[in-house]
């Protein structure tokens, strides 16, 4: 006997689901329905109950708030953020390389750090960019977990059965920052799923760097960020950068703990990180590099 | 458990009594007899039963159908009877641009979508409009000669 789908048309709808019944929630589904297919003309295999929110239309669109800050609802896909002028280039850039264009259609942000894959492609910027994940439920309203807590581990994250994402909240943007990195290493171009994907940003007050940050996704179970190695280089001068980029690639090496390939991986980690920070350095680096 | 979905399918009003898990592949393929979709990968990255859902281009193969009610789909079948899906066809013709033909519904719908979009694609922008979608026979030069062909041909006939 397969599971019960439910197909909500509003968000209200979908959370008295999620309160009254023990379910498994379908976004987009380019995650779920891979890993749930069993053959050709036989209905996928799922071991809850459903319900399908794809089209739910308060969780669609990207908007302001009052504080200024970035709010995408998380059903918004991946080609409308990579294709948003107000989404900040380095998640536009994440988004807009993920997939390819059929599979950008239906991805979602959502579902995207739901899954809590180390290797998926929007929660590098999210975590660099401090995002907040919001979450709702019928009891007890919305609540907002800043990302690097939200995902608690491999394929895990701190939802309760009751609650539903709803939108993604960016506290920083393109003006908060002076330069601006972000790479993705894959096989091919498109339908790539990342090996190795570094999202930096620095920011300076006259000479003196005011922020710096560093985050690397598919190099352990977790993207990897830490603010300790951050502030090797915050307070320091430009020209300082030089004589300091061995011990902050020493420090975040320490925090990788990728599964397969590890010197390939902290080797190409340590190359990212030393060639942004010398182009930093040395005044050559554009306000978005690659 | 099998529920009621109504869509709009190239055009018309349908419905259909299925399990709302079932893949939208499928049930175009065996319910409506529309088999221009192929399947190929069956995780959403080979293009090869690719259709619009709501005017986007999506892989059917990760579509349930619990995500299509109420929505608009279009198939190949639909399209190709288009002004536009008429002239791609014909410039994948006659641009020599099919060999085994399996991917090529895929590619006409990557393409159409392109095309909607996009009136003046560079050979650029023509790849990354089929980059999801794989081809094992072609080499994609002449898919992507026979896309610039159809904008060509399209700016001069549709959108002169």
């Amino acid at each position: 006997m397969g599971v019960n789908s439910y197909l909500p048309k509003t968000l209200k709808e979908a959370l008295e689901i999620r309160k009254d019944h023990d379910t498994i929630i379908l976004a987009g589904g380019s995650d779920l329905m891979v890993g749930a297919f069993r053959a050709t003309g036989v209905t996928p295999e799922f071991d809850k109950d459903v319900v399908i929110i794809r089209n739910l239309p308060e969780l669609k669109g990207i908007k302001k708030n009052e504080k200024g800050e970035l709010e995408i609802g998380a059903l918004t896909t991946s080609r409308e953020i990579a294709s948003n002028p107000d989404v900040p280039w380095i998640l536009r850039q994440a988004a807009g390389k993920m997939g390819a264009v059929g599979l950008r259609n239906s991805a979602t942000i959502g579902g995207n750090i739901a899954n809590a894959s180390p290797k998926g492609d929007t929660p590098g910027p999210e975590y660099l960019l401090d995002a907040r994940v919001v979450v709702e439920s019928l009891d007890r309203g919305e609540r907002e977990i800043p990302v690097n807590e939200f995902v608690l581990k491999l394929k895990t994250v701190a939802i309760e059965k009751d609650e539903i994402i709803t939108k993604i909240v960016l506290p920083y943007g393109d003006d908060d920052f002076d330069n601006f990195f972000y790479h993705k290493i894959g096989r091919r171009y498109a339908n790539a799923i990342s090996k190795l994907t570094l999202c930096s940003a620095i920011k300076f007050d006259g000479d003196v760097i005011t922020d710096f940050r560093v985050a690397t996704t598919a190099c352990g179970v977790k993207t990897n960020r830490s603010r300790d190695v951050e502030k090797i280089l915050i307070g320091k001068k430009r020209y300082e950068i030089p004589s300091l980029i061995d011990e902050v690639n020493a420090q975040y090496e320490a925090l990788l703990t990728p599964r397969a390939m590890p010197e390939y991986r902290k080797y190409s980690t340590k190359c990212m990180i030393s060639d942004f920070l010398m182009k930093v350095s040395n005044n050559t680096a554009e306000k978005f590099n690659e | 458990m099998d529920k009621r979905i109504e869509f709009t399918l190239n055009g018309k009003k349908v419905f259909v009594v299925t399990d709302p898990l079932n893949r939208l592949l499928d049930v175009i393929r065996e319910h409506f007899g529309l088999t221009a979709a192929k399947e190929g990968c069956s995780e959403g990255e080979c293009g090869a039963c690719s259709v619009l859902l709501n005017g986007h281009l999506v892989t059917s193969c990760i579509i349930p159908m619990g995500a299509v009610d109420g929505q608009n789909v279009e198939t190949l079948e639909g399209v190709r009877e288009t002004e536009l899906g008429k002239i791609i066809v014909d410039a994948y013709a006659d641009g020599g641009a099919v060999q085994c033909g399996f991917c090529i519904p895929g590619m006409v719908m990557a393409t159409y979508y392109l095309l909607m979009n996009n009136h003046n694609p560079t050979e650029e922008e023509c790849r990354v409009g089929i980059s999801g979608n794989i081809c094992r026979c072609t080499g994609y030069d002449l898919i992507i000669k026979s896309m610039m062909l159809a904008a060509e041909r399209a700016r001069r006939i549709l959108w002169a």
